[in-house]
């Protein structure tokens, strides 16, 4: 196609270094989205349960957390992105490239969506919790049948919000060496002033976020009755 | 049978500030009553039914069901224990993402799939609302979702049901409809159902005793005709006016309406009947009997427990001895005359 050679010179003479920082951004998203989302399940429902009020208050717990999560959040990306290097080269063996700032992407991601999925749980009516305890499900049941099931439509909202805010950081990831289409606009784009290529990674990005958002909205529509 | 003994459960605003929304409550409700629990917002009664399922723990008291001591239940026996006290609530809290059929299902456990199905369309149909089993419960009507929500509460097959103001958000006919299907439950099933409400025309309607709360308190509690025809306590006496039409004599007398301005020599009275059988025509009589004139200004009688219970608002003209001759005779009738006016002789 010459056509696209000449409105996107740079891009078309480095196609198959695109195509790979496309993977590497896919890939962060995938590992560590995944990580994130076991963990920030598990801490937003510690919260929910654990909080005054809660099916299995307890304070310490409670207290611990919030603060921990209060912490990570407060902590901008980019010094959590050098600060976490050598927890990353401890546990991955590396503190570069994808395998590199999984970790970071982690610890950055999790606090957010430890957060989103506790207001997500907080929407369940409490008067649900109420009639499932007077029925007998214990605490595990009521999690599991009541808050999960019934939030599933906030919660896919959350995990929704947290894909597009974790595309964001691993673009800043790659500022560190971790590859992916941040680094690849960052270094061709903005530091060889190559407009075509900004232009075309920014384009990608909105396409991505665009589909991440219909499809999430899509599903939690799906699951609302 | 339910026994309660001296519970107490406290709520703490802060360190210095608690609040006693159930202090020192007694109470025994025996297998198959319709028992009320009645008193304004705030009253306690929630917090007290909350306590016969331990989803409030008391602070010290004891709660005996059947004779076992919930209190001293561990965790998992307590989770069985309550599969035998059904509970409904005011807002119904049927689970949105659940089918009607899933909702009733929800507490069933250690069945197969088929002895589900068949469990739920038994109570469905027992509740009659077997037409809706697949429809969600924001397509429901609030009756139709009460209804579901008994369905549910009685899938295991429970002795209680607690109805925490199980009708208060229904409107009157709705309210009707479910309280008789509680009565029919009642009387099929030998359900024991505990009623909580702020509504004196519920308890009036159903139940058979009750008990009358305040401040945390039982203040009243005993059959349910008692309590209408002869209330004891300030509290209870405003509830009983709050359904009565007698009550609307006060509004009238501080409207100052034509209707009760009297003439000198007459005189105002509420006569109240606190017998159960009360048949004879005692208006009539006592006007022949003293020759003076009864004229009636408002009249309010209502079956209550099967037995009527109510009053007459009338004003007496006549000579002062001789309506005072028709009170002591309506006294020794056991009628109570409360003096509401007097024009002076």
């Amino acid at each position: 196609m010459p056509e696209l050679n000449v409105i996107l010179p740079n891009l078309m003479k480095r196609l198959p270094e695109f195509w790979k920082a496309c993977g590497d951004t896919l890939l962060m998203e995938a590992w560590a989205g995944g990580i994130v989302f076991v963990f920030g399940l598990i801490f937003g429902i510690i919260l929910t349960v654990t909080k005054p009020g809660g099916i299995m208050e307890n304070r310490p717990i409670y207290q611990v957390l919030d603060k921990i999560i209060n912490l990570f959040r407060s902590i901008p990306f980019i010094i959590l992105l050098t600060a976490l290097m050598p927890l990353s080269r401890w546990i991955m063996g590396t503190a570069i490239y994808v395998r590199g700032v999984i970790v970071p992407l982690v610890f950055g991601a999790t606090p957010f969506f430890s957060r989103q999925v506790e207001s997500a749980l907080a929407q369940t009516d409490k008067g649900l919790i109420e009639a499932a305890l007077s029925m007998g499900s214990s605490p595990f049941e009521v999690i599991f049948r009541v808050y999960l099931r019934e939030s599933l439509a906030p919660i896919i909202r959350a995990i929704t919000i947290t894909i597009i805010s974790l595309l964001g950081l691993t673009a800043m990831a790659g500022a560190v060496g971790a590859g992916g289409l941040g680094d690849f606009a960052i270094r061709y784009g903005h530091d060889r002033n190559m407009i075509d290529i900004t232009w075309v990674v920014v384009s990608v990005l909105v396409i991505g976020v665009s589909v991440v958002q219909w499809l999430g909205e899509m599903l939690a529509r799906k699951n609302t009755h | 049978m339910i026994e309660l003994e001296h519970v107490v459960k406290n709520f703490h605003a802060d360190k210095n500030n608690a609040i006693h929304a159930v202090n020192d409550v007694s109470l025994t409700i025996n297998d198959g009553d319709i028992f009320g629990i009645i008193g304004f917002s705030g009253a306690g009664k929630s917090t007290l039914v909350r306590c016969i399922n331990l989803l409030e723990r008391p602070d010290s008291g004891s709660v005996r069901i059947n004779g076992v001591e919930m209190t001293k239940l561990k965790p998992r026996e307590l989770y069985k224990a309550r599969t035998k006290i059904g509970m409904i609530f005011q807002q119904f809290n049927l689970m949105p993402s659940r089918t009607v059929f899933q909702n009733v299902a929800y507490p069933l456990k250690d069945m197969t799939k088929d002895e589900i199905k068949s469990k739920v369309r038994e109570l469905l149909a027992l509740v009659e609302i077997g037409e809706k089993e697949n429809a969600y419960p924001s397509e429901l009507s609030g009756g139709q979702k009460q209804r579901v929500a008994i369905a549910r509460a009685l899938a295991n097959d429970p002795d209680i049901l607690l109805c925490d103001e199980a009708t208060s958000a229904l409107d009157p006919q709705t309210t009707g409809a479910i309280l008789q299907l509680l009565k029919d439950l009642n009387k099929k099933l030998g359900l024991t159902i505990v009623v909580i409400t702020h509504e004196m025309e519920v308890v009036k309607n159903i139940c058979r005793k009750a008990a009358v709360m305040d401040a945390g308190k039982i203040i009243e509690s005993g059959d349910v005709f008692t309590i209408f025809s002869d209330p004891q306590h300030p509290v209870t006496r405003n509830f009983v006016r709050t359904t009565s039409n007698l009550s609307k004599i006060e509004t009238l007398i501080k409207d100052d309406s034509p209707m009760v301005q009297l003439k000198p020599g007459e005189l105002m009275a509420r006569l109240v009947y606190i017998r159960a059988d009360v048949s004879e025509p005692l208006i009539s009589y006592a006007s022949r009997e003293f020759d003076i004139e009864i004229n009636i200004i408002l009249a309010d009688v209502e079956i209550v427990a099967g037995a009527m219970v109510g009053g007459t608002v009338v004003i007496f003209n006549g000579p002062r001895e001789r309506i005072n001759r028709a009170i002591e005779y309506y006294r020794s009738k056991d009628i109570r005359v409360e003096v509401i006016k007097d024009a002076g002789a």
